[in-house]
Parts: C-alpha cells; structure tokens; sequence
C-alpha cells in the first residue's frame, strides 16, 4: 500500500496536473518535439513507471551526491542492473519506504536547504519549490522537508526519465531533442553528460562498441564542420541582416527567395557543364565554327552567329561516343543529365512546397486578427531605428482601423454590391483579354520575325538585330501590363488584402502563361518545319529572352522604385516613398527562372547566364531597394504568400517548362545535321538504343526486362495511376476526418475549460460556506483565502481541490505506513491519480458527511451530486492536464499529418481513467464497504476504500 | 585558428554545438560579441568557465537589440536571476533560441515568457496592456487599449478563464505561420 502511494506521488501524471504550468511544459515539451516519445504514449508511461521503480535502488546518500557532485558515473552504478524491458511493479514496496522515511528524517530540521538544481534551473527547481512552499505556507518545518524532498525526487524522477529517453534514442535524434529541450545551457550540458556516460558505461566491453561510438563522435564533428563551413560560404550574411534589419521579414523573403534561385542555378550549371560541356571540351576543345563567322560584338545580345557554333547551344554537340580514357556516349550523357536535372529540380520543389505548406498552412486562421497584431505580428529582427518608429506607427494605425471597422461593419446596398461586381468582372475581363491579346501579338510578331529570317549560316548585322524585336516585346510587355493591373486593382473594393493581392498575383501569372504558351507553340510547330538546326535556334530566342528579361528587370526596378521615389519626394509628396512590391517582385524572378527551365535543353550552358544575371540583380535589387524605398506599411502574412509563390513556380511555370521539355523528346524529330540526337525519330530513342546495346552483354537481362515491360509498358503507367489515385483518395478521406476531429477537439477544449471553471466556481462557494470543521480544513480554508485573496504574482491558480487531495494523500500516507497491505498490481498510472482523486473526493465527502448532508436518502442524492461533481472537478484537474495536452497533441498531431494513432491512445488513456474513475465512484456509494476487499479489485480502489475509510474515522473523531 | 582554439576547448564547443542550434563559427562569433560588450570584463579565455556576468544594460545595448520593444524583457527572460544578468552560456541561450533553426514549440515557450511580464505563467490582461503600450509606444487611448487586450483575449482564450495560458498562446502561435520567422534574431 505504501509503495502504491509513494507511486502515487511520484506519478509525473500526478505533479504535471496541478504544479505548475512550466513544470508540465518542461516535461512535456520534449515529447512533442521529439517524434518516438510523442507517438508512443504507452511506452513513455511505461518508462515511467520503471523509472519509479528504479529509483528506490539508490540510497538516500548516493542520491544526495549523484546531485551536488553533477551526477558522478558512480551514481550510476546503482543503475546499471536495470533491465531496459518492462518491469514488473511489484518490485519497489518496502525500499521505497524505508528511503521515503530515511530522507525525512534527513530533512527535518532545515526546511530551507538550498535546493541543488535551482542554482541551474531557473525554470524547473524553482518553480516548483516556489509552487509547493505556496501550497504549504503554514507546515511544520517536517512538512516543508517533506515536501522539498519530494520536489526533489520528482526532479531526480524526471530527469531520470529525460535521461532514459535520451539514451533510448539514436544519436542524431538524441542531440536534436537535448537542443530543443526548453532549459538553459547548463543544465542542457548537465542533461547531455549524463546521457553521454550512461550511453557508454554499457558499452564498455566490445571493442567494436567504443569503435562505434567513436566513429560517430567523430561523425558528429566532422558534420558540424561541414555546417561551419557551408555558413563561411554561406552568401550575403550580412546584407541579409542589413535588409532584415531595415525592411523586415517580408521584404527579406524577396532576397531569400532570390538566393535560393541562384543556388538552384548554381547546382544547374555544375551538373550541365560537368556532364556535357565538359567531356566535350576534353574531347574537342576547338568550336567548329564555319570560316565566314566572326565574333562581332552584338552575339552577347542576340546570342546569334558565333554563339550558335559554340558550346553555348544544342546544336553543337556531337552525336558520336567520345573515346578519351573511357568511352562517354553523348547521347546517353544529354539525355540523362537533362532528366536527371529536371526530376531533382521537381523533387526540391515538391518538397519545399510541401514543408512550407505544412508550416504555414496548417491551421492557419484568420479570424483571430488582434491577437495575431499583438503578439505574433512584431518582427524581432528589424533592429532599424526608424523602421521600427515606423512599425510601431503602422501598427498602432492597423489597430484603430481594426477597430472602428468593428465599430461600423459597412453592410453594403444592393446598388453597390452590382456595382463592385460589375467593376470585378469588368477588371477580370480587361485583364483577361489583355493576356490574351498579348499573347495574340507576340505570335504574329514571330510569325513575321519568321517570314524575314533565313537558314543561312550566318546572318547580315541588321538580320541579327531583327531578332532582338520579339524578345523585346515581350519583356516590354512585361513590364508594362502588370502596371495595368496594379491600376485596375486600385479600382475595384476587396473586402480584404490578402485578396488583393491573389487577384493581381492570379492575373500576372495568367498573363506571363499566355505569353510563354504562345512562345512554345510558336518554337515547337513552327521552328522544326524551317531551320535545319531548329532546337539551336529556340536557344537562341531563349537566350535573347534572358538577356532582355535582365534589361527590363533593370528598367523595372528604376521605373517601378527610383522614379517613384523621385515622384514621390519631390513632385507629388501625396504618393509618399514607395514600397517594394515583393509579390511584383518575385513574379518577375519566377518567370525569369522558366524561361531558364525551359532552355535547359536547347541551349545547356543557359544557367550560367543565369547566375550572372542573378547575382547582378541581388546587388541591384539591395541599392535600389535602400535607396529608393520604405519599409512595407501593413505587416502582411509574408510566410503565407511565400507558399503561394513556391507553389506557382512548381506549378503552373516549373510543371510547363517540364512539360514543354517532355513534349520535345518525346514527340519531336531531332534536326538532322546538328545536336548529340541527330539520325533519330525523336530523342528518346536514345534510351532504346542503349537497351539493345546492353542485350548483348550478358548479365544485364534484368535491365532490358525492366525496361520492356515496366517502362514501355502502358499497363504499368495505368496500374501505377490507379494506385495513386486509390491512396490520394484514401487520404483525402483520411483528412477530411481528421479536420472534423480538429475541430471536435477543440471544441472539447472550450467545453473543459468551461467546465473546469464552473466547478472550481461551486467548489470555492462551497467551502467557503463551511470554514470551520476540522483543523486540517481550517489550514486549507487558511490556504484557499490566502489564494482568493492574494495577488496575481501568486497566481498558480492551484484549485483547492488539489490541496485537498494533496493532504488527504498525505494523511493517508501517514497513517497507513503501518498497515501491510502489500503492493497490488497497478493496472496504469492513470488509476494512481484517479485514486488520488479517489481519496480527495472521499474527504470530501467526509466534509458534507459531517455536515449532516448525508442523512436521507433524498439528501444523499444532492450530496452524492455534489461530491460527485467535485469528484469530476477533480478528474478533470488531474487529467485536464494530460488530457488536454493529449487533445492538444492530438490537434498538432493532426495538422502535422503524423501518425494519429499514438496521441488518440493517451485520448484513450484519459477516456479509460475517466470511466475508471466513474466506475469506481459508483463502488464508492455502496454503504460502509468492506474493508478487507478481494484484491482482485483495482488498488486504486482499495485506496479509495481505505480513504473512505480514513474519512469515516475522522468522522467518528469529529463527533 | 591558432589563437581562436584558445578560447574553448573542443569539448566545449562541441557541448555548445550539441546543446545549441549554432555552430563553431557562431559560437566564437558569439563569443567576440559578447567580449565586445564588455572587453574588461569578460575574459578571451573561456576554457576554465569562468564567472563573469554581464549586467542588462550593457546587453541591451546591443545593436540587434537595442530598437526592440520588448529588449529588456528578453534578456530577463533568459537569465536566471530573473534580473537580466548574463552569463555567456545565457547569452548563447538567448540567441540560440532566437535563432533561425530553433523550433516552433521551444520559440513559444520563449516567447511566452518574455510576453508574461508579472512572471505567473498567464497572459493576464495586465500583460498584454504592456505589450501593447510598448508596440504602439503608448499611442492608443487606455479605452483602446482596453477594447484590443480584451479583443486578444477573447479571440486566443479556449478556456474561457479570461486569460490566456500557454496552451492558448501555443494554439495560437500554430495557426500564424509567421511567427517562426518573426520571433528571430539574426546574430
């Protein structure tokens, strides 16, 4: 029995529910954070449960040092019998006690020993003395003893278990959980030391253990290394911070966003010019360029003449297997680079989409708008004087806005409602047919472009200069349509920003596809019927395209910020300074990176005009952007749109370029004198030719089979579609669940809180009305004044239920030390604190006993309602806690799309102590129960029992 | 790197690097700027651990600081004395949690510990008040200050008590995605 409640008190379930806030986080947070203990509730407790058992191996002494001496390995040694499978709770009883006792006594006489670890915790030592001193203000010095002693076990308990856990884990996830541990270094350190000896102590005879331990120690080095060093590459540090610094999150995502285009390019160029340009150069390193061509100064521009005889394009790279020290075949080396490129390039993109969507769109609300502006809306890097002058204005001007919109909700007439529709469709149409009509244009032009040009091998200065007219179109059409848009916009009433800015996005993006559409029909239909070089030619207009794509993106940001600027100081103060359009903005880089997708085929060596111009615009963009502009007004939610424009450039730009660039090798026939393809009916015949020349290698049957019948095969593509469709589907179901659940949860949430509340409401009321009954109810009574009365610093909110419980437990650990009860089997840590419950709602019941309310059976009921009400008071308090944070867990769990099955088991768990707990509580209303009951019953309810006993006692001291 | 070694030991730094989200590199660098604050002070050898604290007004004079609202609350946050004393592990706490890499949940905690300004693990109307007058710098009339806290509670309070606890403000830091790259500082 006395081990049963000792377990009680060291049930982390128990402390987590009422301590203290902090506490419960400290020791909850890891779960979430690191996946195995999060998913496996079970396990956690079961580890828990050993834990407590282990502890009583220790003596008292040992405990005492392990602390002050920073947990020496010796402590340790008490430890290392303990098997890491289950163990059975029987073990514990009578050690416990005999240590319980031992450390009292110890104690007794200095109630204000310096707790070890609260010199290194300033979040959980402390707090939780601070907590408990405050829930036993008036205690006899034994009591304050007992109390730190038991804080301090619990400590020990937990950090045991923190320790436990840890070394369970693989390294990698083991260093993660200690980093996101929510404490301070030090006691991080202290954490990691002790992990680090536990982990080794056991290894410490197989050779090949240390060598493995040392292999990863050196492993983790070596990776940290590896991290400096990518951070000593790492580009623009510093102006990053500058920006971030002046202009905010938002604009930041800009740069951020940009840079991480250069790396894609960086990574493009490396693999394109190591597999294709390279070998090639290694092989022939002269250009076979005609003799009447010359460089003449405008290729940089047109990329015409001398460039489309150098490596520059398609065009001139051989078809042949280039015998240097091994045999490289071209045109498996073009084929596959490109594939490969372009599959890893649909990869990086799926997956930074998917984890921004995860990120920023899981849960996202909008309603909650105030609460988001005053504490999740300050941006803690800008550490700019005047923009955080500015920020705060902004802010203060968004609030009052906020709420005089409250004030007057402008419910709009039917006139006006025809009319703001009317100016939507007329801007959409307008918008619409602007694209459309662009589009229209730009294939006449290159129709007639087409009609003028020839296939000769080199062209006269003002041909080449001809070339320069589509391209420059485009880009001026570019240019200037959007800033139509912008002005529609400012027409039409959206009822929120956030829509705004879709609608001008969603219009840009329609007009930059229709342009590019009718630039691919034009190079895929209409190019391969007229130039004998065609794939040369299309990256020719590719290249002029980037090039004039760079040159209006130059004009773009003089017009769009420099003037504007200049307008807005000096002409027409009203405009004020402008503010960097950032959705604008990464429009023009996302169309500038397709055009680059695109000509990744015809013309490799593309991404490294890429970079250039990149780089360039980085530097461009930062003066332009610190000279010319201000920081953005209204704080919008940056993290949102970025997911927005990560989704656009996978989808409707990356998935066309890709598609365009499919369709090419699938369908279209190679031109025949030029490029590594040339001789065959279209480019992925490669692919065929390769398997008929790995038939006669023996050995390699495995690769031809696959390829006949998995990859030529429509069946596989059918089945493989079927497939997938079948899982989207099932998990689409699966989410749709999940979303009612979500909000099923929280709304469970909402009706505990309400619950928890209204019960605490009655409990006060009640006890209030009865103050005087007995002496223990009298401190109790001190307690609950000191709290109600008492000041908001001291708010812990501890319920005064859970003092009660917490004294009935202790009484009864008190007087039943001498009763031997040996331990029962323990079905969960759950019944430890429905027992306590237990044993608080009899003393409860004690009280109305008492009162005289349990008298008729008429009375019996109310009482029974009453102290039954109490009794789910105080389930809730005990397992609010795990419960809530279970839901809340469950929530996140959810959201996050992990595993569900784990967190709705702690559901489970929470469900199962609640029945448990009224199961029990029906037992509790049989009349003067037997106090020898068959064991066969929980222990819980043997304690429950033995607590109604108890208050029967008191009873019949009382009277 | 010669002289750099002298500073930490490798055990050091790798303790550093295990139990933060920086690097080496971002642990001397931290090093020289904590050094920087008070150069007589704090010694360029660390190897022996030793005592040195540095008070809050020589920390919130740091640049990446200086202009925060909430500066000061942030440096008592993450000392322990609760006064804003730091040492040079609190010091590298402080960024650490600030930093790029740290997560959600362990931001949270964080932050909800520099918002909860009378240090009783709720967000009282009182503290959002404080918060306020220090983001708008006291530009809103009392009864607007009053109408927005109430607004804030109302809007991010589940359980109904009137004041938000830190399951509250983690529910509500979940549904703004900003947050993460708000709650940042750039060392």
């Amino acid at each position: 029995m006395t081990s049963y409640s000792n377990r009680g008190f060291f049930n982390p379930a128990y402390h987590d529910s009422e301590t203290l806030e902090i506490d419960k986080r400290s020791s909850s947070k890891p779960h979430h954070a690191n996946p195995y203990a999060g998913e496996d509730p079970y396990r956690n407790w079961g580890a828990r449960t050993e834990l407590t058992d282990q502890t009583p191996r220790y003596d008292a002494e040992q405990q005492r040092t392990a602390h002050r001496g920073g947990w020496q390995e010796e402590s340790w040694r008490g430890g290392e019998g303990i098997p890491m499978g289950p163990v059975s709770t029987h073990q514990h009883d009578l050690h416990y006690s005999t240590f319980q006792i031992a450390l009292d006594s110890q104690y007794d006489g200095s109630p204000s020993i310096p707790l070890p670890s609260s010199m290194s915790g300033n979040m959980t030592m402390r707090w939780r003395g601070l907590a408990m001193r405050r829930m036993f203000p008036n205690t006899d010095p034994a009591h304050v003893a007992f109390t730190e002693d038991a804080i301090r076990n619990q400590m020990e308990n937990e950090e045991q278990d923190r320790v436990n856990e840890l070394v369970a884990m693989s390294t990698r996830e083991r260093i993660r959980a200690i980093r996101e541990l929510p404490m301070s270094f030090e006691e991080k350190k202290h954490i990691r030391n002790q992990v680090q000896a536990f982990s080794r102590k056991p290894h410490h005879f197989t050779i090949f253990e240390g060598c493995s331990e040392n292999v990863s120690l050196s492993m983790r080095r070596c990776g940290y290394s590896v991290r400096s060093t990518r951070q000593t590459l790492e580009l623009w540090h510093g102006i990053m911070k500058e920006i971030g610094g002046k202009f905010g999150s938002s604009v930041l995502s800009y740069f951020v966003f940009l840079k991480w285009l250069l790396m894609f390019n960086i990574f493009s160029f490396l693999i394109n010019f190591g597999f294709i340009t390279i070998p090639l150069l290694v092989y022939n390193h002269t250009p076979n360029v005609p003799p009447n061509v010359n460089f003449r100064g405008l290729e940089i521009l047109t990329g015409a003449g001398y460039f489309s005889y150098t490596v520059m394009y398609y065009g001139s790279y051989s078809n042949e297997t280039l015998v240097g020290l091994v045999e490289y075949d071209m045109q498996l080396a073009y084929f596959f680079t490109i594939a490969v490129y372009m599959v890893l390039c649909g990869i990086a993109l799926i997956f930074s989409m998917a984890s921004s969507f995860k990120k920023n769109y899981t849960l996202a609300d909008l309603a909650s708008n105030s609460a988001w502006q005053l504490l999740c809306s300050w941006d803690f890097s800008v550490t700019n004087e005047r923009a955080v002058k500015q920020r705060t204005n902004n802010l203060s001007v968004q609030l009052k806005e906020s709420l005089s919109e409250k004030g007057q909700r402008e419910l709009l007439t039917l006139s006006e409602k025809v009319m703001h529709f009317g100016v939507y469709l007329g801007s959409w149409l307008l918008s619409t047919g602007l694209a459309v009509g662009c589009g229209a244009s730009i294939y006449y032009l290159c129709q007639y472009e087409q009609q003028r040009a020839t296939d000769a091998a080199s062209w006269s200065l003002l041909q080449e200069a001809e070339t320069l007219l589509v391209p420059f179109v485009v880009s001026l059409v570019n240019l200037v349509i959007p800033l139509f848009y912008s002005l529609f916009n400012k027409f039409e009433h959206y009822s929120s920003q956030r829509r705004q800015i879709y609608a001008l996005v969603l219009r840009n993006v329609i007009l930059r596809m229709s342009i590019l559409g009718v630039l691919c029909y034009y190079w895929m239909n209409v190019l391969p019927d007229n130039f004998s070089c065609w794939e040369s030619m299309v990256g020719q207009s590719l290249y002029r395209l980037v090039i004039f794509d760079f040159f209006f993106l130059m004009l773009g940001s003089f017009f769009g910020e420099f003037l504007s600027n200049v307008i807005g100081t000096r002409l027409l103060p009203g405009l004020g300074v402008p503010e960097f359009d950032v959705a604008r903005n990464v429009l023009e880089l996302i169309y500038a990176q397709t055009l680059a997708w695109i000509g990744i085929y015809f013309s490799p060596l593309l991404p490294a005009i890429q970079i250039l111009k990149f780089f360039i615009l980085f530097y461009l963009k930062k003066v332009s952007l610190t000279q010319n502009c201000q920081p953005p007004r209204r704080s919008g939610r940056a993290a949102q749109m970025q997911t927005i424009f990560i989704f656009l450039l996978f989808f409707p730009f990356f998935v066309g370029a890709l598609s365009m660039v499919a369709y090419t090798a699938w369908r279209l026939t190679p031109s025949e004198q030029c490029g590594p393809f040339r001789g065959l009916n279209n480019t992925f015949e490669v692919v065929g030719e390769w398997i008929d020349g790995l038939r006669e290698i023996p050995g390699s049957e495995w690769a031809v089979w696959i390829y006949q019948h998995v990859i030529r095969s429509e069946i596989f593509y059918f089945l493989l579609t079927l497939f997938i469709l079948v899982i989207i589907y099932i998990f689409w179901q699966v989410s749709q669940g999940r979303k009612e659940l979500i909000v099923l949860l929280r709304q469970q949430i909402v009706n505990e809180g309400k619950d928890k509340n209204f019960l605490r409401d009655k409990l006060q009321n009640l006890q209030k009305s009865h103050p005087e009954k007995h002496p223990k109810q009298k401190k109790q009574k001190g307690l609950t004044k000191q709290r109600s009365d008492g000041h908001p610093s001291g708010g812990q909110s501890n319920s005064n239920a859970m003092v009660q419980a917490l004294l009935a437990r202790q009484q009864l650990e008190e007087e039943e030390e001498g009763r031997s009860i040996e331990g029962v089997p323990v079905p969960s840590d759950i019944s430890t604190s429905s027992a306590l419950i237990q044993a608080m709602m009899a003393r409860q019941r004690a009280e109305t006993h008492s009162e005289g309310l349990y008298q008729t059976p008429g009375e019996h009921v109310s009482s029974s309602s009453t102290a039954a009400r109490q009794r789910v008071d105080g389930r809730e308090r005990s397992t609010d806690e795990y419960g809530s944070s279970a839901i809340r867990t469950r929530v996140r769990a959810e959201a996050e799309d992990l595993d569900y099955l784990p967190a709705s088991s702690i559901m489970m768990q929470a469900m199962d102590a609640r029945q448990q707990a009224e199961e029990e509580e029906r037992f509790q209303w049989v009349p003067a129960p037997p106090q020898n009951l068959a064991p066969s019953g929980s222990s819980a309810l043997i304690q429950a029992m033995l607590a109604r006993q108890q208050a029967q006692n008191e009873f019949d001291d009382g009277y | 790197m010669g002289n750099k070694q002298t500073i930490f030991t490798d055990e050091q730094l790798d303790a550093y690097q295990d139990c933060t989200f920086f690097t080496r590199k971002e642990i001397l660098r931290l090093h020289g700027r904590y050094h920087e604050l008070a150069p007589h002070l704090v010694p360029m050898d660390y190897t022996n651990d030793p005592d040195c604290k540095l008070p809050l007004a020589l920390i919130v004079n740091m640049p990446e600081l200086k202009e925060n609202p909430f500066r000061s609350r942030i440096v008592e946050s993450f000392s322990e004395d609760g006064m804003g004393n730091l040492s040079f592990n609190e010091f590298v706490d402080m960024f650490s949690v600030l930093s790029e890499t740290a997560p959600r949940e362990l931001k949270a905690i964080y932050a909800f510990k520099i918002y909860d300004y009378n240090v009783d693990n709720y967000l009282c109307k009182e503290d959002l008040e404080k918060t306020l007058n220090k983001l708008t710098k006291e530009e809103l009339t009392p009864e607007e200050v009053e109408l927005v806290c109430e607004k804030t509670i109302e809007e991010a309070d589940l359980d109904g008590d009137n004041k938000l606890s830190y399951a509250d403000f983690e529910n509500m830091i979940t549904r703004a995605p900003d947050f993460l790259s708000t709650f940042h500082i750039r060392i």
